[in-house]
C-alpha cells in the first residue's frame, strides 16, 4: 500500500522532475481528447511538434512570440516576488505599444537611431504608469491591485481600440482599424537575414540586467527581503511603500517594452490583433517558472511553441482555437498540482501494524 | 532566585521492578544533508515516569523528538513501543500509537471554545452537542486536575491555560506519552508550577511524560530521570536526586565549566537613549519610562499587559501619538526619519523567524537584512565581505551549524537568536530594546546573551523587556513593572526588598 508523508528535505531536481512530467500528462490527456472527437491522437500531437520544433521556420515563429511572453513574464516575476499580484500586464502591454506608436507617428522622420529609443522610454513610461496607477491606489486607498490591475486591463484595451479606430486611424486604410505604417525608423530590424528581430538580444540584456539587479544591488535585496512580507520590511526599515511603486512600475515597463517590440518589429503599426492575450499568459509563464529569470526564460519559449505548434495543429485537423488555451491551463494545472510531490513523496508502507 | 511554584510530592521515582519501557529508541540517526542532527540515540521510556531531555542549542532535541512524534523518518535505528518495531509515516500514525507532542506555538481555533478545540477533528464528534462536549472535557480536566473552564473561548486564556487545552487534546486521544518541547519558556512561574502539578498527576495515572527545558531549576525539581544529548549523542543518563547543584548539572551539559551567574559592576551612565513621556493609546496608560547609557531597565509583567504595544511603539512598528516617545534625544518621526543602520537603535525582537529573520534566506542575507547599507557600494551590495563577516560571526557566537548557507528556518531555537543578536550587536548600537533575549537559549548561550548586553552598556542603554525575573534581577539597574498597560512601578535592584515587592506589582497589588 502507498503511503503519504512530508518530505525531511527538499527534492532537489523535484521542480524539473514535476514540470516534465506535468507537461507529458498534459499532452496525453490533450491527445485523449483529440481522439474523443474522432481525430488521430498520434498524428495530432506529431503535427503539434512539427509545428513547434520541428523545423527552423517553426522554431523561428516560437522564439518571435516567446520575445513579448518574456517580457511581460519577467515584469510579473518581479511584481509576484514581492507578493504585489499584478495581473495587469496585458494592460500594460497595450499602453507600451500606445506610447511607442505615439512616438513613431509623432517623430516619424527622426533617424533610427534616435527614434527606436525614444519608443521604447515612452513604451516604458506608458506601461510604468499604467501599473504605477494601482500600486498607488493599494498604498494610499487599499485598493486590492488584483481588481485593479485588472479592471486596468480593459480600460487599456478600450483606449487602444479609440486610437486604431479613431484618433490615429489611418486615412489610407479603407476603414480598417489600423494606423499608418510605421516609418522604417521606427521598425525594429532583423538580425541578418533570419526572421528574428533584435528585440530577442533586448530580451537578453534585460534578463542578465534583472537577474544581476535582484543578486547584487541593495535595491534587489530589498525587494527579495520584502518578499517575506510587510512586517519584515518594517522591521528592517525598508521603505516598503516605495518598492512597491517601483517594482510596479518596473513591472509595468516591461510589459511596456513587450507592447512597444511587438508593434513595431512583428506589426509594423498598431492594430486590434496585437492584443492576443500576452500578459495573460504571462502569468502562467511566472508561475511556471517559479519566478526566476532563466526559468522564464524557458518557459516563454516552450509555451510560446506550444501556441505556434497548436496553430499548426489548428490549421490541419480544423481543431477549435480553444484547444490551444485548454492545453496551456492544463499544464498551469498540473504543474501546480505537481508541487505537491516537492512537499510530498509517496512510499511503500511496510511492516509493522 | 525565581521561586519555582513547585515541589515535587514524592521524592524521584524509582522504575519498579520488571516494568518493561513504552518507548525504546535504538539506535536512532537522523541527517539534514551533512548534519548529523542525531547519532545513533538510544534511550528507553518508563510508563508513570518524568523524563527531562537537556542539552545544547542545536544538540538535536527537537529533532529527535520530532521522530518519535512522527514529523520525521528516522534515517536508521528503529522505535519500539511495548516492544514492538513500529514505523510512523505521519503524526497521525504516532498519535495513535499514543504518543502526543505539545509544540511551542499552540494550534488552537481562537474563535472556538475549550472543548470544541478538544473534540475538533475527533471522529464522530460533529454531532455531539455543546452541553454533552463540555460534560466530556471537563470530565477529563478533573480526572488529571487541570484546573479550566471547558467552555470558555480560546481568545479569552492566557499562554498557561492555552497550553492546558493542548494538553486535554492529547489526553483525550488517549496519548501514553506525552511530550513537551519547552512548554515553560511562554509561562509566568505561577503558570509553570500549575503544569508541573499536572504533569505529575498524569504520571501518577500512568501516563509517561518527556519534557524538554533549558531552565535546571525545573529540570531539578521535576524529572525523575535525566537524559543529556550533546551534538546529536546521548552524553548520559543521570538521576536528579543525585545532583548536588545547577552548575553541576549545566557542566554536564555544555562538557565544561559554567558560571550560572553574571558579574554586573555599574557602568557610569550617559546620556538619555529612550525617554517615553506620559504615552497614553496604544492600550498604554500614561507610560513614563527613561533609559540612560550605561544601564539596563527591564521591563517585567505577565504577557499581554501593554508590553508589545511598547516595545512596537518604540521600535517604530506602531506611531506613537506626537510628543511622547524620543529616542537619542530626537522625536520619535525625526529619530526614524533619520536613523541611520550603525550606532543608533536596535531591536532584538521575540518572534525571531517572523519578524527578525527571513526564514527561507541563508546567514549572509539574513546578516544583510539590518545591515545592508554598510555593505552598500553605491548602488551595489558587497556580498563577499559580507559572507567573511558572517563566517567571522558564526565563528565568535558559536552558531551551529556554521555553514553561511544554511536557511534560517533550519537553525534550532537558539541558534536562531544567537544570529539575530550577533547580527544586530554588529551595528554597534546606542540603544537596545530586547525581547526576551534569552528565551530558549541554553544555560551557557543564556550566559554569553547576559554577558553580552552588560558589556553593551559601555555604549548603549538597553530596555529589556522579559518574562524571566531571573534574568531582571540578574541584569537590570532598574525593573518597570507593567500591568493593564500602566508601569506601576520602577524598582531599584539594589534595593533588598525589590524581589519581593515584583509579584504583587505583576498582579496589579499596590499598597
Ligand atoms: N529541517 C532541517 N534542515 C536542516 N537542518 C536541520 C533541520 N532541523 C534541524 N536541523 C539542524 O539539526 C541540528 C539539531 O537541531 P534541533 O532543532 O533538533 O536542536 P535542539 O536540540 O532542539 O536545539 P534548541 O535547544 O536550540 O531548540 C541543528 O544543527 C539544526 O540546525
Ligand atoms: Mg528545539
Amino acid at each position: 500500500m502507498l503511503k503519504i508523508r512530508k518530505r525531511d528535505e527538499p527534492w532537489k531536481w523535484g521542480a524539473l522532475v514535476v514540470f516534465l512530467g506535468a507537461l507529458l500528462f498534459s499532452l496525453l490527456v490533450g491527445g485523449l481528447i483529440l481522439a474523443g472527437h474522432g481525430k488521430d491522437a498520434l498524428h495530432a500531437l506529431d503535427l503539434l511538434w512539427q509545428g513547434s520544433f520541428g523545423n527552423a521556420w517553426a522554431l523561428e515563429g516560437a522564439l518571435l512570440k516567446a520575445i513579448p511572453l518574456f517580457l511581460c513574464s519577467l515584469g510579473v516575476a518581479v511584481a509576484f516576488r514581492m507578493q504585489i499580484w499584478n495581473i495587469g500586464a496585458e494592460g500594460q502591454f497595450a499602453l507600451g505599444a500606445i506610447g511607442a506608436t505615439w512616438m513613431a507617428l509623432t517623430f516619424p522622420d527622426l533617424p533610427r537611431y534616435v527614434l527606436l529609443p525614444l519608443m521604447f522610454i515612452m513604451a516604458f513610461v506608458f506601461g510604468g504608469v499604467w501599473a504605477f496607477i494601482p500600486a498607488l491606489l493599494k498604498l494610499k486607498l487599499r485598493v486590492n491591485e488584483i481588481i485593479s490591475t485588472l479592471m486596468l486591463n480593459y480600460i487599456a484595451i478600450l483606449l487602444l481600440d479609440f486610437l486604431v479606430f479613431d484618433a490615429w486611424k489611418d486615412p489610407a486604410s479603407f476603414g480598417f482599424p489600423m494606423t499608418p505604417e510605421f516609418t522604417p525608423g521606427a521598425v525594429i530590424p532583423s538580425i541578418g537575414n533570419s526572421g528574428i528581430h533584435w528585440g530577442l538580444f533586448f530580451c537578453v540584456v534585460v534578463g542578465f540586467g534583472l537577474w544581476g539587479f535582484m543578486r547584487f544591488t541593495r535595491l534587489g535585496f530589498e525587494l527579495k527581503a520584502s518578499g517575506e512580507g510587510a512586517r519584515v520590511a518594517k522591521y528592517a526599515k525598508i521603505r516598503y511603500g516605495m518598492l512597491v511603486l517601483f517594482v510596479m512600475t518596473l513591472s509595468g515597463g516591461f510589459a511596456g517594452w513587450a507592447g512597444c517590440i511587438e508593434t513595431s518589429a512583428v506589426l509594423g503599426r498598431l492594430q486590434g490583433s496585437l492584443m492576443v492575450g500576452y500578459g495573460y499568459t504571462a502569468i502562467v509563464v511566472a508561475w511556471l517558472a517559479r519566478l526566476e529569470p532563466l526559468n522564464i526564460a524557458f518557459a516563454s519559449f516552450l509555451l510560446a511553441a506550444l501556441r505556434v505548434g497548436v496553430e499548426n495543429m489548428q490549421l490541419e485537423l480544423q481543431i477549435p482555437a480553444a484547444f490551444g488555451s485548454i492545453l496551456e491551463g492544463m499544464i498551469l494545472l498540473t504543474v501546480l498540482a505537481g508541487q505537491f510531490f516537492l512537499t510530498y513523496t509517496l512510499e511503500r508502507r511496510q511492516g509493522g501494524e | 532566585m525565581t521561586e519555582l511554584h513547585f515541589t515535587r510530592p514524592v521524592p524521584v521515582r524509582a522504575v519498579p521492578e520488571g516494568t518493561r519501557p513504552v518507548v525504546s529508541l535504538k539506535g536512532i540517526t537522523k541527517r539534514f544533508g551533512k548534519v548529523l542532527a542525531n547519532d545513533s540515540i538510544s534511550l528507553d521510556v518508563y510508563p508513570g515516569r518524568i523524563k527531562a531531555l537537556l542539552g545544547e542549542n542545536g544538540a538535536g532535541k527537537s529533532t529527535m523528538m520530532s521522530m518519535l512524534a512522527g514529523r520525521y523518518k528516522p534515517d536508521e535505528g528503529t522505535i519500539e513501543i511495548d516492544g514492538q518495531s513500529v514505523r510512523f509515516t505521519s503524526s497521525k500514525d504516532a498519535i495513535a500509537a499514543g504518543i502526543g507532542m505539545v509544540y511551542q506555538n499552540f494550534m488552537l481555533v481562537d474563535s472556538m471554545t475549550v472543548a470544541e478545540n478538544v473534540l475538533l477533528g475527533q471522529e464522530g464528534s460533529l454531532f455531539i452537542n455543546p452541553a454533552e462536549m463540555e460534560k466530556r472535557v471537563g470530565e477529563l480536566a478533573r480526572r488529571y486536575s487541570l484546573d479550566i473552564d471547558p467552555g470558555a473561548r480560546i481568545a479569552d486564556l492566557s499562554m498557561g491555560e492555552r497550553q492546558l487545552v493542548e494538553i486535554l487534546k492529547l489526553l483525550y486521544r488517549e496519548s501514553r506519552i506525552l511530550i513537551f518541547d519547552e512548554p515553560t519558556a511562554v509561562l509566568t512561574p505561577e503558570e509553570t508550577g500549575n503544569l508541573f502539578k499536572a504533569l505529575w498527576n498524569m504520571t501518577e495515572q500512568g501516563k509517561s511524560i518527556i519534557f524538554i527545558s533549558h531552565k535546571l531549576e525545573e529540570v531539578i525539581a521535576l524529572a525523575d530521570e535525566i537524559a543529556i544529548l550533546r551534538r546529536g549523542r546521548i552524553e548520559g543518563e543521570l538521576d536528579p536526586s543525585l545532583i548536588e547543584s545547577k552548575a553541576e548539572l549545566a557542566s554536564r551539559m555544555v562538557g565544561k565549566e559554567v558560571l550560572l551567574e553574571v558579574n554586573r559592576e555599574p557602568v557610569e551612565t550617559g546620556r538619555t537613549v529612550l525617554e517615553i513621556k506620559s504615552l497614553t493609546g496604544l492600550g498604554l496608560v500614561d507610560v513614563d519610562l527613561t533609559v540612560k547609557r550605561g544601564e539596563i531597565v527591564a521591563l517585567v509583567g505577565v504577557a499581554g499587559n501593554g508590553q508589545k504595544p511598547l516595545v512596537e511603539a518604540v521600535t517604530g512598528l506602531t506611531r506613537p501619538p506626537v510628543d511622547t516617545v524620543f529616542i537619542m534625544g530626537h522625536p520619535w518621526r525625526k529619530f526614524f526619519a533619520e536613523s541611520t543602520w550603525n550606532r543608533s537603535m536596535c531591536y532584538i525582537p521575540e518572534d525571531r523567524l517572523g519578524l527578525a529573520t527571513l526564514r527561507n534566506q541563508n546567514l549572509v542575507d539574513n546578516l544583510l537584512l539590518t545591515t545592508r547599507k554598510g555593505f552598500a557600494k553605491g548602488l551595489w551590495l558587497d556580498k563577499k565581505r559580507a559572507a567573511r563577516d558572517t563566517r567571522e560571526l558564526i565563528e565568535k557566537f558559536d552558531i551551529r551549524p556554521g555553514r553561511i548557507h544554511a536557511l534560517a528556518w533550519q537553525l534550532s531555537g537558539g541558534n536562531l537568536q544567537k544570529t539575530v543578536l550577533a547580527r544586530e550587536l554588529y551595528r554597534q548600537p546606542r540603544f537596545i530594546v530586547a525581547e526576551q533575549p534569552t528565551q530558549g537559549l541554553d544555560v551557557s548561550a543564556t550566559e554569553e546573551v547576559w554577558n553580552r548586553l552588560l558589556e553593551a552598556r559601555s555604549m548603549a542603554g538597553v530596555l529589556l523587556v522579559t518574562g524571566d525575573l531571573n534574568e531582571a534581577l540578574q541584569l537590570a539597574d532598574r525593573i518597570a513593572v507593567i500591568y493593564r498597560g500602566q508601569i506601576l512601578g520602577v524598582l531599584d535592584t539594589a534595593d533588598a526588598d525589590t524581589p519581593s515587592k515584583i509579584g504583587p506589582l505583576m498582579a496589579g497589588v499596590i499598597d
